[in-house]
């Protein structure tokens, strides 16, 4: 390299890609709990996010709850309609191929978007309160954005607290014991349909917070649901089933996006995620840290 | 797929048999009457609904109320003119669906309808037919082309028009011998990359540097990486193209935040009121181009107020006009003339006929909609002027004269 | 009135329509097609013309997915790159009789290559896999400009058939309906061969199927290939039909539109496709004119068409698989069912 090589420039990037890694590891940690509980991808995510963030502007801006009620509301709300979801559409499915689960979850997506699109109006972006402060972090000549740094900090907030949550309390243990291996959890009298929809309803809040987030740093349209497919390299990196993997591989990602977007331009930006899926299932189906599925007949 | 079995019920399968009969029946078409000889129909397909909404409403009503309201000035030579419209959801292939049923079934001299992409497909039935005119909200230089849509044209300069009216103003703003610098962000789609190339030849013959091309996904939420590599470029102006909204606020954000003093700039469709004050506190400083004034903007320009007058008569609760009424306004003003220019000549409206006529109209007084006389000789009419937010007011104020390129 | 099953041959028992009553609905069937567009307005004829279009299209991904077990969501694609290879081959005044397989084909090997990580990967990640395929496919449209026309798209000359050029939508239309009839026949047949059977194994247990013999990686990548070309020639089809196209027809809305049809309909059975793929076309129509007359005693009705499109094709996506997996076919059965025991039982 170049002696005059803008190291600086370079930091910057990393820096960068790394908080948004953050982000996307948040919302990769909702499609690993889906995953995880009921084997699912779930394609819906994005919709989720929306409804969370429309939730919350509703009760933030539209009735005027102060912001930490609205939150917790908001999410109360998701989780409410997450297990109404898993009731009514996906426990009948139970058993069904993967192809049918696959298209429910897509149909749902499409089912939701257009209901939060009746409601809010399809065409309407509304612009949400400044939640997240704004105060930017200088570093000699980086520049950091105050938003992305509290992003971070909120999202890995986030994920802590549930990896505490399913390490230590009795009902994380047994999530994790009734989605490792269903048959033995309920001979031990773990309540495994009720955990499939409490990781649901879990998965439905992580969205939420994510897309409140999200429509912060930007603000609230439909557009917001396309955010979630952009993750899908995330999980596949990481291993559908690990958090630790979303963690890792979103902070990978992040991190590439983030430098292919300063040296290669905006357009590669897109594509870097789709292309590193394929590269992945080509050498490392099961990711970095997935296990590895072993079929028997 | 597994067997699983299911029980026969019979309600359930009553209640799909009945709802398939219906689904059969209502696929056939139903025919409408046909239009009173004399009228002169304008067919037209709005994404009234979906995500183009905030500007379907607007369009779709623009074209109806310039109709009602010649239609109380006695019409086009005596004759009515009658606006059918239907949602097009902006997709294509409803465009297309709607655009045939309608010519099935009227004929219409006049068409107004979507994007880019329908227009060329348009254009394709259209030529043949040699019947119908048309006109959409893609501004592409490619549909201006006499040569390659001879039938088709644009109520409004194109987007490279826009730029270039952009650079223009840019140019005149130089101090000294150095012109200042721009950087161009557009969104990766075709509107926004379609007028790229024009503008950077334009900037190249004015001698301005661009020293900076940023291209984003239509809707990206992390600009941060994009907006470091702003900073590093230091540009003085910065050209947003191919957005209506998102993610400009947060870019201006970013680079208020990081110390930026550029001026940031936008092309007609982030220049609606309504679409900047949404913006916020990143309204502040907002500059663009618009073809024509806004619609609080009486003053020397009888038709805005012709325009502000009707609406304010018929939906006395509307207030602010959208730049996407005016839009459809305005084309069936030119629509009109152009009517009225084939059957003063005792010409019948056929697509040939109508396209004389439209590239005759030159020097044509606008009523004040835009701010120098129109040519549409190019299929396009390229004059704008640039307005600025004012966060005061809360209104777009000008802020130069009226800037006429090629 | 039939009762059960009576067949004397080897060629009877696998004849796709053994009974004369059978073959003499077939016939009139024809006719019907046949004389169909002369009777109606170019708007019908326009309809009648995507629906051909979708039903290859959907017989494709059945192929795939349906009879094959391979989730694919780059469907879209395909159909894609069938269209530009007719675009840049017909600007080229290559006959359409040659263009239509040359674009099969070309979708065919790209479905080839695309379905090659089908052997480490199945189920949810093959899916995802074909759904970055999707999306780096249209990049591929959006950017070569050379050959795709970038994101202005590209326009197809007419077709041309013995000097006369077909370019209203009742022309087309007899391009489109026979090629759709024979790629239906062919699919029919299909299933009656080696081919079709391995497939069908290869769906119901794969690991079972390799043990009895059957070579996962070469029938697996046939089933890519022929949906693939299915698709193709579909988007082939579809070039003749606007006659100008951009990358952004060819989006996962699109993709997601045709597995729902398959869904709807039936998967696994190619009068399923039909059925699924006629329902997913008049559906926006439908909804449409049922929407303009709500709005007579609920004004408000137009603001939500959009909104309402989207929920009602979520919730038939949902309902459907919820309460009748095997979709319109089995609806279709039960009232075959009945009328063939008609009156013996209700």
């Amino acid at each position: 390299m170049p002696l005059d090589f803008d190291w600086y420039e370079l930091a910057e990037y990393a820096a960068l890609g790394l908080l948004a890694g953050g982000l996307q590891a948040l919302i990769a940690l909702g499609f690993v709990l889906v995953y995880k509980g009921t084997g699912v991808i779930n394609f819906a995510m994005g919709e989720f996010m929306m409804l969370g963030a429309y939730f919350f502007y509703t009760a933030n801006v539209m009735w005027g709850i102060p912001a930490l009620a609205a939150l917790i509301l908001s999410l109360l709300a998701v989780a409410l309609v997450s297990a109404l979801i898993e009731k009514a559409i996906l426990r009948p499915l139970s058993g069904q191929p993967v192809i049918s689960i696959l298209m429910v979850t897509l149909g749902l997506a499409s089912a939701l978007g257009g209901g939060i699109n009746a409601i809010w109006g399809g065409g309407h972006t509304y612009e949400m309160p400044a939640l997240l402060p704004r105060t930017p972090l200088y570093l000699g000549d980086v520049f950091i954005p105050g938003q992305m740094i509290w992003s971070f900090l909120l999202a890995a907030a986030v994920i802590l607290v549930f990896s505490l949550y399913f390490r230590y309390t009795a009902t994380g243990v047994s999530m994790r014991a009734a989605a490792s291996d269903p048959t033995t959890a309920y001979v031990l009298g773990v309540d495994v349909r009720a955990t499939q929809r409490l990781t649901w309803m879990f998965a439905g809040v992580v969205g939420a917070v994510a897309g409140i987030i999200v429509a912060a740093i930007t603000n609230l349209s439909p557009a917001l649901g396309g955010v979630a497919l952009g993750v899908l390299s995330v999980i596949i990196l990481g291993g559908l089933d690990s958090i630790v993997g979303a963690i890792v591989a979103g902070l990978i990602i992040g991190l590439l996006e983030s430098l292919t977007a300063g040296y290669l331009g905006g357009k590669v930006r897109d594509i870097v995620p789709y292309v590193i899926v394929l590269v992945i299932l080509l050498i490392r189906p099961y990711g970095l840290f997935g296990t590895r599925e072993i079929e028997r007949l | 797929m597994r067997n699983t079995d299911h029980p026969v019920n019979i309600p359930r399968r009553r209640a799909m048999a009945a709802g398939l009969g219906a689904a059969a029946l209502s696929a056939l078409p139903f025919r409408v009457a046909m239009a009173e000889s004399g009228d002169i129909v304008i067919g037209a397909a709005q994404p009234i609904t979906g995500v183009f909404s905030f500007a379907g409403v607007g369009l779709n009503q623009g074209l109806g109320d310039y109709c009602n309201w010649r239609n109380e000035q006695g019409g086009v030579a005596g004759r009515r003119l009658r606006y059918i419209s239907e949602d097009s959801v902006y997709k294509m292939d409803h465009e297309m669906a709607i655009f045939k049923k309608l010519m099935g079934e009227y004929k219409p001299p006049f068409f107004f309808g979507g994007s880019t992409g329908w227009a060329k497909v348009a254009a394709k039935e259209v030529e043949p037919l040699n019947t119908t005119l048309t006109s959409g909200v893609g501004f592409s230089s490619e549909l201006a082309d006499p040569a390659l849509h001879p039938y088709h044209f644009i109520a409004a300069p194109t987007y490279v028009a826009m730029g270039g009216i952009l650079l223009e103003y840019i140019s005149s703003k130089a101090s000294g011998s150095s012109k200042p610098s721009v950087a161009i962000v557009y969104s990766d789609t075709e509107f926004g990359r379609d007028p790229i190339p024009g503008i950077k030849a334009r900037a190249e013959a004015l001698q301005i540097p661009i020293v900076l091309e940023v291209v984003t996904k239509p809707g990206a939420v992390d600009v941060s990486s994009e907006v470091a590599k702003l900073r590093r470029a230091k540009p003085d102006y910065i050209i947003f193209h191919g957005y209506v909204l998102a993610p400009i606020p947060e870019f201006i954000k970013q680079m208020r935040e990081a110390g930026m003093k550029a001026i940031p700039m936008g092309t007609i469709w982030s220049m609606d009121k309504t679409t900047v004050s949404s913006m916020g506190a990143a309204a502040e400083g907002w500059v663009g181009v618009m073809p024509y004034r806004y619609s609080y903007e009486t003053d020397n320009a009888p038709m805005m107020k012709e325009m502000a007058d009707y609406v304010s008569r018929t939906y006395p609760d509307q207030g602010y006009i959208t730049l996407f009424n005016t839009h459809t306004w305005f084309a069936g003003m030119i629509f009109a003339e152009i009517a009225e220019r084939c059957i003063n000549a005792d010409k019948a409206l056929t697509g040939e006929n109508m396209k004389q006529a439209l590239e005759s109209i030159e020097n044509w007084d606008t009523g004040g909609i835009m701010g120098l006389p129109a040519s549409l000789k190019s299929h396009q009419i390229p004059i704008g002027r640039i307005y600025e937010y004012d966060v005061k007011s809360e209104l777009m104020r000008p802020i130069s004269d009226w800037i006429e390129t090629s | 009135m039939r009762i059960g099953d009576f067949r004397e041959s080897y060629e009877h028992d696998e004849a796709i329509w053994p009974t004369r009553v059978q073959r003499g609905w077939l016939g009139l069937l024809v006719l019907l097609l046949l004389c169909f567009p002369f009777g109606v307005n170019g708007y019908v004829a326009g309809v009648a013309c995507l629906l051909g279009i979708h039903i290859i299209a959907a017989t494709g991904l059945n192929i795939m997915t349906g009879y094959t077990g391979l989730i694919s969501l780059g469907h879209a694609a395909f159909m894609g790159v069938g269209c530009y290879t007719t675009a840049y081959l017909a600007q080229r005044g290559v006959p359409f009789i040659l263009v239509l397989p040359l674009s099969g084909l070309m979708a065919g090997l790209l479905g080839v290559v695309v379905g090659l990580p089908s052997l480490r990967i199945k189920g949810l990640y093959l899916a995802v896999a074909t759904l970055a395929a999707q999306f780096i496919l249209v990049y591929v449209f959006r950017e070569w400009s050379s050959v795709t026309g970038g994101v202005g798209g590209v326009t197809i000359p007419a077709a041309r058939l013995m000097g006369f050029e077909l370019r209203n939508d009742h022309s087309v239309y007899f391009l489109i309906m026979p090629v759709a009839i024979l790629l239906l026949i062919a699919a029919r047949n299909l299933f009656r061969t080696r081919v079709g059977r391995a497939f069908i194994a290869i769906r119901d247990r794969d690991i079972s199927a390799e043990v009895l013999g059957i070579n996962l990686l070469h029938y697996k990548l046939a089933a890519f290939a022929i949906g693939s070309f299915y698709a193709g020639v579909a988007g082939s089809l579809l070039g003749y039909f606007y006659r100008a196209i951009t990358p952004e027809y060819f989006t996962l809305e699109l993709s997601i539109f045709y597995l729902a049809a398959i869904i709807v309909g039936g998967l696994g059975s190619l009068l399923g496709t039909i059925f699924g793929a006629v329902f997913m076309t008049l559906l926006p129509e439908l909804l449409r004119v049922s929407v303009s007359y709500a709005t007579q005693w609920a004004p408000g009705a137009t603001s939500v068409l959009s909104s309402m499109q989207q929920i009602v094709f979520g919730l038939l996506i949902i309902g459907f698989l919820v309460f009748e997996p095997h979709g319109l076919l089995e609806v279709w059965r039960r009232i075959r069912r009945f009328f063939h025991l008609w009156p013996f039982r209700a």
